[in-house]
C-alpha cells in the first residue's frame, strides 16, 4: 500500500522522497518541541491529560475565602487536584469575600450561568428553585456514616417540598470568646445573659466593654437570633409558621430585646450599629473587648498575630443560658447549591459526596473552623473530634475542647425549631433582626413595638413564600 | 507676588497638603508594621513601636516586609496590575474612539439638538451600576465573555463613553469654528480640519478624558466583581477586597500596600498633567 510520502511524489511535486522525509523530520521535531505552545497561544489547547487519563469536563466550584488561608492553598492545591486526577475532571475553585456571595449568587442567577457549584455562608433558601434536589446525595452519605447533624438537617431540608435543596458542606459553632484575666478583674461570670447584663457595666468600667453586633451583617444576625432562642423567643414553629408576635414566644422576644438593651447601654459603645462581620475580630485583636461572640476566626487570629498574652488570655466558653434554655446558632452554615444551570452537575454530585465522605482533614486544616454536617464522616463521630480539638497546642491547653460541647449540645439553624426556609432567609438578608434590637437599644420604639412590627414584616414575607408553595 | 501673599498662601496650602497626604503617609507607615505592634491601640499608629510601646523611626529594626512580601509573592497581586493596566489602556482607546467624532458631532454638526442630545449621553453615564450588573451578566454570558477581561473591556466603555463624549462636546464648542473654516476654505476635508486643526488644540481636553477613563476602569468595582470570578483575572480594584479580606480577618497591611501602590503612580499622573487636566474640564464650562 502506498504511503503518503509516495503520494506526493507521484504528483509531480518538486520534492524528492529524501527531501520529503528531511522536511517532515523537522517538522515532526518542531510540533513535538513547540506546538504544545502553539496551541496555547491559539487558545486551542484541548482538554488536559493526567497520567494515563482524558478528563471527562471540568468541575467549577465558587466558595468563600476562608480565614485560615493555609485552608485554601490546600483545598485549591491539594485536595481539589487529587480528587480531579482520581475523576478525570479539571477542577478550578474561586474564592470570594463572603459578604458578597449572595449579590455574587444572585448575578449568576440572573445569567443563568456561571459556577457548577456554589457554595453559600448560611442555608441558602431563597435560591432553590434555582438549584437541583440532592436528596438522593444526602441519602447516599447518610446510608455510609449514618445520621446527618439535626442543624444540618434543619438548615437544607424543605418540608415543604420534601427535598434537600442544598448539601451542607460545614458548620461552625458559635462560641463567646472573652478575655479571661478582664473578667476576673470584673468579677463578671458569663453563666447566663442576666449575669452578663449586670456585669457589662462592670467590664466598661475597667475599659474593656462587650462586643455583640447589632448591625446589617451576618454575625449580627446569628447572635441576636441565639439570644432569641435563649429567651424563648421564636420566630417560627415547628411548622415554620411566623408565632414570634404570639404568646410566650412574644413575651420572651421582649424579654431578650430588653436584656440586650440594657447590656447596649452599660456595657457597649455606639459604635456596635455600624459593625461589619470583622468589626468584633478587630476590636478584640486590638485588645478592646472583653466578649464578643464569633466563630473561631477571633482566637485564631490571636494566636496567628504573634501576641502571646492576648492569645493566652483568650478563652471559649458556650453561649450564655437564658431563662429558657442555652442554644445558639452556627455561626457559619456552609451549604453548596448545584445550579439547575450547572454544566457539569455529575461532577458536582460526586465532589461534594467524596469531600463529606473524608472529612477530618477539612476539619483539622481548618483549624476547627469547619465541623463535619456528618459528625461520622470523621472516625469516631464527636469523641474523635474532642481529641484532635483538646490536643491543640495553644494555651489554655484544651480550649478548643467546648466547641465540640457547643456543637453536640448548644447548636442550632436560624429558624430552629422549624426549619430554614425561605422566610428565614429573607429575614436574614433584609437584617430585619439587629434593626429589631437596634431600634429598641436606641430607645427609637419599645420593645413590645418593635417586635409588632417586626411579626408583621415576617408575616407578610411568609405570605410570599407560602404563595410559591416552599414554605 | 508678594512675600506676605505668599506666607499667606503657603499657610492655607499646607495644611489642606498634609491633610490629603495624610492618607499616603498612614498606608506607606502601616504596610511595614508589625502584626503585634498594628494591634495594640496603645501604640502610636503613625510610627514604629516596641513591644514596650517605645516609638522608633529605626524602619529596618522595628519594620517588616513580610506584608509586602506576602501581598506579591502570594497573591495574584502583580497580575491583577497588569490586568488593570490592560483593561485600562484598551477601554481608553476604545473611549476615544467614540466619544472624540461623537464629541465634534454634537458640538459642530448637530445644531440645536446637539446640546440636549449630549446631556441626554451624560444622563446615560449617570445609570448605577448596581442596577446594571444584573442585565449586564446575562448579557456577558450570553456572549461567552464570562471570567474573561474582555467582559470589562466591553462593559466599561458604557459609563466612559457618555462622560468623556460629554466632556469633549463642551471642549470642541470652546475652539473657534474659524479655524477649521479657514483650513475647509484651503482645501482641507472636515477628517483632516479634525485631524489637523481640532484635535491639537484639545489635547487638554483628550488628555482629560485619557485620565479620567484610565481612574474609572481602576475604580470600579461592581462589574469587575460580578464578571470574573478567577483571581488571576480580576484587576487590582476586585482582587485587593476579595483576597485580602478573608473571613473575618482582613490582612491591614498588605491591604494599605495593595491600594498605595498603584495610587502613586495615579497621583503623579494627575500632578503632571493638572494644568491640562484642569483646563479639560472648564473648558466647556461658559458655553
Amino acid at each position: 500500500m502506498a504511503d503518503a510520502a509516495d503520494e506526493v511524489a507521484r504528483a509531480g511535486s518538486a520534492l524528492t522522497r529524501s527531501d520529503l522525509l528531511r522536511k517532515g523530520t523537522t517538522a515532526a521535531f518542531a510540533v513535538s518541541m513547540f506546538g504544545g505552545l502553539t496551541d496555547r497561544a491559539l487558545g486551542v489547547y484541548g482538554p488536559l491529560k493526567f497520567a494515563k487519563k482524558e478528563l471527562s469536563g471540568e468541575l467549577r466550584i465558587m466558595t468563600w475565602a476562608h480565614f485560615v488561608p493555609d485552608y485554601d492553598k490546600w483545598l485549591d492545591g491539594t485536595y481539589a487536584k487529587q480528587w480531579g486526577e482520581a475523576n478525570d475532571v479539571e477542577v478550578k475553585i474561586d474564592h470570594i469575600n463572603n459578604a458578597l456571595l449572595y449579590s455574587t449568587g444572585a448575578a449568576e442567577v440572573a445569567a443563568q450561568s456561571g459556577h457548577d457549584l456554589f457554595w453559600f455562608i448560611s442555608p441558602p433558601a431563597t435560591f432553590q428553585k434555582q438549584a437541583i434536589p440532592v436528596t438522593d446525595l444526602v441519602q447516599e452519605v447518610s446510608k455510609k456514616v449514618g445520621r446527618m447533624t439535626r442543624v444540618a438537617r434543619k438548615s437544607t431540608y424543605n418540608p415543604a417540598t420534601k427535598q434537600f435543596y442544598g448539601f451542607p458542606e460545614s458548620y461552625a459553632p458559635d462560641p463567646v470568646q472573652y478575655r479571661r484575666s478582664q473578667l476576673q478583674q470584673a468579677g463578671v461570670s458569663l453563666r447566663t445573659w442576666d449575669d452578663l447584663r449586670q456585669g457589662a457595666a462592670k467590664l466598661k468600667a475597667i475599659g474593656h466593654p462587650v462586643g455583640l453586633g447589632m448591625s446589617n451583617e451576618i454575625d449580627s444576625n446569628m447572635l441576636l437570633t441565639s439570644l432569641l432562642y435563649c429567651y424563648g423567643g421564636y420566630i417560627q414553629n415547628e411548622d415554620n409558621r411566623i408565632v414570634i408576635g404570639q404568646g410566650a414566644n412574644r413575651k420572651g422576644a421582649i424579654q431578650a430585646l430588653q436584656v440586650m438593651k440594657e447590656i447596649y447601654s452599660s456595657g457597649m459603645s455606639d459604635e456596635v450599629f455600624a459593625w461589619t462581620a470583622a468589626s468584633n475580630n478587630q476590636a478584640f485583636l486590638a485588645g478592646r473587648l472583653s466578649v464578643a461572640l464569633n466563630a473561631i476566626s477571633i482566637v485564631r487570629s490571636a494566636e496567628d498575630s504573634g501576641n502571646q498574652a492576648l492569645s493566652d488570655d483568650t478563652w471559649l466558653a458556650s453561649i450564655p443560658r437564658g431563662p429558657v434554655q442555652r442554644l445558639g446558632n452556627e455561626h457559619v452554615m456552609g451549604v453548596y447549591l448545584i445550579w439547575k444551570f450547572a454544566k457539569n452537575k455529575e461532577a458536582a454530585q460526586k465532589y461534594v459526596v467524596d469531600q463529606m465522605l473524608a472529612y477530618e482533614d477539612h476539619f483539622v486544616r481548618s483549624k476547627f473552623y469547619n465541623f463535619p454536617p456528618w459528625t461520622n464522616s470523621i472516625k469516631g463521630g464527636f469523641k474523635t473530634i474532642r481529641e484532635v480539638a483538646t490536643k491543640d497546642p495553644h494555651k489554655p491547653k484544651g480550649k478548643y475542647s467546648i466547641l465540640t460541647t457547643i456543637a453536640e449540645k448548644y447548636t442550632t439553624n436560624p429558624g430552629h425549631p422549624g426549619n430554614t426556609t425561605p422566610v428565614m432567609d429573607e429575614i436574614y438578608n433584609t437584617f430585619l433582626i439587629p434593626q429589631m434590637f437596634a431600634e429598641v437599644a436606641q430607645g427609637k420604639s419599645s420593645p413590645a413595638d418593635a417586635v409588632g412590627r417586626f411579626a408583621s414584616k415576617a408575616q407578610s414575607i411568609y405570605r410570599k413564600w407560602h404563595n410559591q408553595k416552599l414554605v | 507676588m508678594t512675600r506676605r501673599q505668599t506666607i499667606v498662601t503657603y499657610l492655607v496650602v499646607v495644611p489642606f497638603a498634609i491633610f490629603l497626604a495624610f492618607p499616603f503617609f498612614f498606608a506607606l507607615i502601616t504596610m511595614f508594621k508589625t502584626n503585634l505592634d498594628l494591634a495594640n491601640v496603645e501604640h502610636v499608629p503613625y510610627t514604629y513601636n516596641d513591644l514596650a510601646g517605645n516609638l522608633h523611626w529605626d524602619f529596618w529594626n522595628y519594620a517588616t516586609f513580610e506584608h509586602v512580601r506576602f501581598l506579591f509573592e502570594e497573591t495574584n497581586y502583580p497580575t491583577w496590575l497588569l490586568n488593570t493596566v490592560i483593561v485600562g489602556g484598551a477601554v481608553v482607546v476604545i473611549t476615544l474612539l467614540l466619544a472624540m467624532p461623537a464629541g465634534y458631532a454634537l458640538a459642530r454638526l448637530a445644531g440645536g439638538w446637539g446640546q440636549g442630545a449630549g446631556v441626554g449621553i451624560f444622563l446615560v453615564y449617570l445609570v448605577p451600576p448596581t442596577l446594571l450588573f444584573l442585565p449586564l451578566s446575562r448579557l456577558v454570558s450570553q456572549l461567552g465573555l464570562k471570567d474573561s477581561l474582555w467582559a470589562l473591556i466591553l462593559v466599561y466603555p458604557s459609563f466612559t463613553v457618555p462622560f468623556a463624549t460629554w466632556l469633549l462636546m463642551g471642549f470642541f464648542k470652546t475652539i473657534p469654528q474659524e479655524l477649521e473654516e479657514a483650513a475647509l476654505m484651503d482645501g482641507a476635508s472636515r477628517l483632516k480640519a479634525l485631524r489637523l486643526i481640532v484635535l491639537p488644540v484639545s489635547l487638554p481636553g483628550i488628555l482629560t478624558v485619557v485620565i479620567f477613563a484610565f481612574s474609572l476602569c481602576v475604580n470600579e468595582f461592581i462589574y469587575a466583581f460580578t464578571f470574573i470570578s478567577s483571581s488571576e483575572q480580576r484587576t487590582i480594584s476586585a482582587g485587593i477586597p476579595n483576597d485580602l479580606i478573608r473571613g473575618d480577618v482582613f490582612f491591614w497591611q498588605s491591604l494599605m500596600a495593595a491600594t498605595l501602590i498603584p495610587a502613586i503612580p495615579l497621583a503623579l499622573l494627575y500632578n503632571a498633567f493638572l494644568d491640562r487636566f484642569i483646563k479639560g474640564f472648564t473648558g466647556g464650562a461658559f458655553r
